[in-house]
């Protein structure tokens, strides 16, 4: 009976007790900060970039492009109907008389269409210059950081063959015409001989760019006045539309070339290997821009109150000029939603948003592209 | 957001009301469970000892011999406890008065006595647990309230109201109700089971007491008997 008289103490109890709660806040403590937070996908407003290239509309650029290259096949076989060979010494002078004559004329009378066609095609050129400038960026950087991230190259090389499959197929369309293809194989072998030497290379493309370019407006230049002017001067558009499309098949045939023949030779392997690597760095400084973009379309989100009963289409498209300490210089409206509240309230929450500071942590070739881009308001479904 | 929204963070950064009101919820907490661990172990260990006793007490012992198996200065718990106090109260008055109903009437005050000691040593503490069951959510509310009126003061000042300026305040105030219910559902389960447990033993030391009583009385009677003989 003795054993069972004793009293039951307070120790005991006490010490669980305690044990107990300390047990509950360590495991509030271990648990709750490692638990992710849920990804806030669902964002209210959708405000996209529609100047510089992202990741994501890839796709949707690979599209317009084989869209381009449709229209243009059909543009050039309409004027392929009629073209003769035209005479090549005087085109060059006669192309940058009608260039200035035309651009004077062209802006008054076909605005709207003018300025359509050239909003598309700075964009195409800009796009295409920015490339290169990256490219060229990045093959310095590429001394300092000798090692190529695997990942990423190998994205490259799947995003290239796919691109290489499109090209086979537009090759083949192009294939049928015997100019085309007797140029390429010039070309293919200008080519060879320029890969052999990279320095070369790279101040001859720079050259061949610039005169891409020149010839490019002049033949817009052209093509325009040949829809107004002498059946002649559209001949010669058609001809100069037929010599640049035949360059550009060449060019991929081309490339096609240099792959074959590096399967082929190790030598040549080992420069496609040195390209793709700068290609790949490109793609860094890219993806250092689009990290930039999402910060200034969130931050802009976040700032942007839309007018209560504004209709749920409306769009409207900005235009940002930054300092390159990311302070906002000007903010217009490149396109008009209609709705002026819609407009005032897209500046408004540009101007609060601002200044970007994340400007500063960019490349200095990035930042110069950001100096000035354009930006994209639409409401979400949300509201 | 994730380190400004975890819980220990939340704690540290609340008003001092609040913090207060949290500290005041912690400590009834564990107040309540000590009382819940240790009226468990006494619960327990009465339980037990009930059970033995009673198998002694109906093993047909000699009612002397287990009156003298403990020492009196020793305190005994439960049914033991009532037994002794009934039988030394018989042994006092055995001696001074012929009456068995005057005998009897002693032995069950006596008795009385020991089983509302023991119903006071059982629910010691019971009350305890039924404050900080019924108290804490209540506390935990007001502190609620508090940093609830807190954020919105300091809504007033921003000037532009989101949800995120909001969210940390009430996240924070909310943590108090919920400590308020942490410390309010233990107590509230736990004491109505020690309650109803500590019911029964009382219940059980009740009917022993009886019993006993009815073993006295049919001694004395036989005594009577053979004094009126």
């Amino acid at each position: 009976m003795a054993r069972h008289d004793s009293r039951v103490g307070y120790g005991l109890p006490t010490l669980l007790a305690v044990g107990l709660h300390v047990l509950v806040v360590v495991m509030s403590v271990i648990t709750l900060p490692s638990r992710e937070p849920e990804a806030t996908s669902s964002s209210v407003v959708q405000a996209t970039l529609v100047s510089t290239e992202t990741t994501t509309d890839q796709a949707l650029r690979a599209e317009e492009a084989r869209a381009r290259a449709a229209q243009r096949q059909a543009d050039e076989e309409a004027a392929a109907a009629e073209a003769d060979a035209a005479a090549a010494a005087e085109r060059q002078q006669a192309e940058a008389e009608a260039a200035q004559r035309q651009a004077e004329q062209q802006a008054e009378r076909e605005a709207q269409q003018q300025a359509r066609e050239q909003e598309r095609r700075e964009a195409e050129a800009e796009a295409q210059r920015r490339a290169e400038e990256a490219e060229r960026q990045a093959q310095l950087r590429q001394e300092q950081e000798a090692s190529a991230e695997a990942e990423r190259q190998r994205q490259e090389q799947q995003r290239r063959e796919a691109e290489q499959q499109r090209e086979a197929e537009a090759a083949e369309r192009q294939r049928q015409e015997e100019e085309a293809r007797r140029q390429a194989e010039q070309e293919a072998e200008a080519e060879r001989q320029r890969q052999a030497e990279q320095e070369a290379e790279r101040q001859r493309q720079a050259e061949q760019e610039a005169e891409a370019e020149r010839q490019r407006q002049a033949e817009e230049e052209a093509r325009r006045q040949a829809e107004q002017e002498a059946e002649a001067e559209r001949q010669r558009q058609a001809e100069e539309e037929a010599r640049r499309q035949a360059e550009q098949e060449a060019e991929r045939q081309r490339q096609e070339a240099a792959r074959a023949a590096a399967e082929a030779a190790s030598d040549i392997d080992s420069l496609i290997a040195g390209e793709q690597e700068s290609i790949a760095n490109a793609r860094q400084a890219e993806q250092a821009a689009n990290s930039f973009q999402n910060l200034v379309r969130n931050a802009v989100e976040q700032a942007w109150i839309i007018p209560a009963g504004s209709a749920s289409g409306l769009e409207a498209t900005l235009q940002l000029d930054l300092l390159p300490t990311g302070e906002l210089i000007g903010a217009r409206i490149v396109s008009s939603s209609g709705d002026g509240a819609f407009d005032r309230s897209v500046i408004q929450a540009v101007e609060r948003a601002s200044p970007f500071r994340e400007m500063r942590q960019l490349p200095p070739a990035a930042q110069s592209q950001f100096r000035q881009f354009n930006l994209r308001f639409r409401p979400g479904d949300v509201r | 957001m994730n380190d400004s929204m975890s819980i220990p963070h939340l704690i540290m950064s609340a008003s001092t009301v609040v913090q207060l009101v949290m500290l005041l919820l912690t400590v009834g907490s564990i107040a309540s469970w000590i009382v819940i661990f240790q009226r468990t172990f006494v619960m327990r260990r009465a339980k037990r000892a009930h059970l033995a006793f009673e198998e002694r007490f109906w093993s047909g012992v000699d009612l002397n011999e287990l009156y003298r198996e403990t020492p009196s200065e020793q305190e005994t718990n439960g049914a033991e406890h009532v037994f002794r106090a009934g039988f030394r109260e018989f042994n006092r008055l055995l001696p001074k008065t012929r009456s068995p109903q005057a005998i009897l009437d002693g032995v069950q005050r006596s008795m009385r006595v020991a089983w509302s000691r023991e119903e006071e040593r059982l629910n010691l503490h019971l009350v305890f647990l039924a404050t900080v069951a019924s108290a804490s959510p209540y506390i935990g509310l007001f502190g609620t309230v508090w940093g609830i009126m807190g954020s919105f003061q300091s809504l007033s000042m921003a000037q532009q109201a989101t949800l995120a300026t909001v969210a940390p305040w009430i996240a924070e105030a909310l943590i108090a109700t919920a400590m308020g219910l942490f410390a309010a559902i233990p107590a509230v389960i736990f004491y109505n089971r020690l309650s109803s447990e500590s019911g029964k033993l009382l219940g059980k030391y009740e009917d022993f007491a009886e019993e006993f009583h009815s073993i006295l009385h049919r001694n004395l009677q036989g005594r009577g008997d053979s004094d009126a003989g």
